[in-house]
């Protein structure tokens, strides 16, 4: 081993990085908190009223009105995003480089409802469908 | 030394750029102002002097409920050669007053997430 091995193994790392990763862009965007299950289990149907839920999940995000009651929304997501173009590459052999990339976002946007009798107790609540936990870096969009 | 000063020449190389954003939708929610809202006696003309017009105007339960709100987001990025990262931080603060029929404040729901709104970058993990 002479005393510039390390500079050039450091150096061909980095251009495989760089070969590999092909001008990757990983995006994220998040709003708002996760409400857990377990952070609504003191909920009781006909017994707790809105202050209580406020003083355990906070202020909803919106409320409206339905003809079941008093509706208050908890909105939260997070949102994921990948993409890597492969025709960065084409910059080794041409003096421009044509976009092919392969891209894709995963939103989920989750919801909690809660829904109040005139009496401002607890009629009925529940999350929204719950999809699957996407990856942060899945950009294959087949 | 040689390796990092090597290491740190090559990350400057590959460094591209990097971009901070600042987003907000409507104003903060002052939280004197709020504190001075009474239940049972602060009226609506009180209310819309000390904190303004509201967002929205929402009805429920036969009563009206004011609701203010304010966005704020973050969002650095750093652009490598090869790899970009972009991460945004969305929260929203949230105050609604509800009023009685004959207009005197009722109930006073106020939330405040912004103040943990955060300049993340690392898009892996929570």
């Amino acid at each position: 081993m002479t005393a510039r091995s390390p500079l050039r193994y450091l150096a061909c790392v980095m251009l495989c990085v760089l070969l590999l990763s092909a001008a990757c862009s990983v995006r994220r965007v998040t709003y708002n908190e996760t409400i857990a299950n377990e952070q609504v289990q003191f909920i009781r149907i006909g017994q707790t009223s809105l202050s209580e839920v406020i003083s355990v999940i906070g202020a909803p995000d919106d409320v409206s009105e339905s003809d079941a009651g008093f509706v208050a929304l908890y909105n939260w997501s997070d949102t994921k995003s990948a993409a890597v173009d492969f025709g960065v590459l084409a910059r080794i052999f041409l003096p421009y480089s044509p976009t092919m990339t392969l891209n894709r976002a995963g939103i989920s946007l989750e919801q909690f409802q809660v829904i109040f009798d005139p009496n401002w107790r607890v009629r009925a609540y529940g999350f929204s469908r719950r999809g699957h936990e996407d990856p942060v870096i899945w950009f294959w969009p087949f | 030394m040689t390796v990092r000063y090597f290491s740190l020449l090559l990350f400057l190389c590959l460094l591209s750029g990097c971009m901070v954003t600042r987003a907000n939708i409507g104003e903060p929610i002052q939280e004197d102002a709020v504190a001075r809202i009474k239940k049972g006696t602060t009226t609506m003309n009180e209310v819309v002097a000390s904190i303004g017009a509201p967002d929205r105007v929402v009805r429920g339960n036969d009563r009206e409920i004011f609701h203010y709100y304010y966005y704020d987001g973050k969002s650095p990025a750093l652009f490598l050669l090869a790899i970009n990262f972009i991460r945004m931080d969305i929260k929203s603060d949230n105050l609604y007053v509800f009023f009685s029929r004959d207009g005197v404040a009722e109930e006073v729901v106020y939330g405040n997430r912004t103040t943990r709104t955060q300049f993340k970058l690392w898009p892996f993990g929570e």
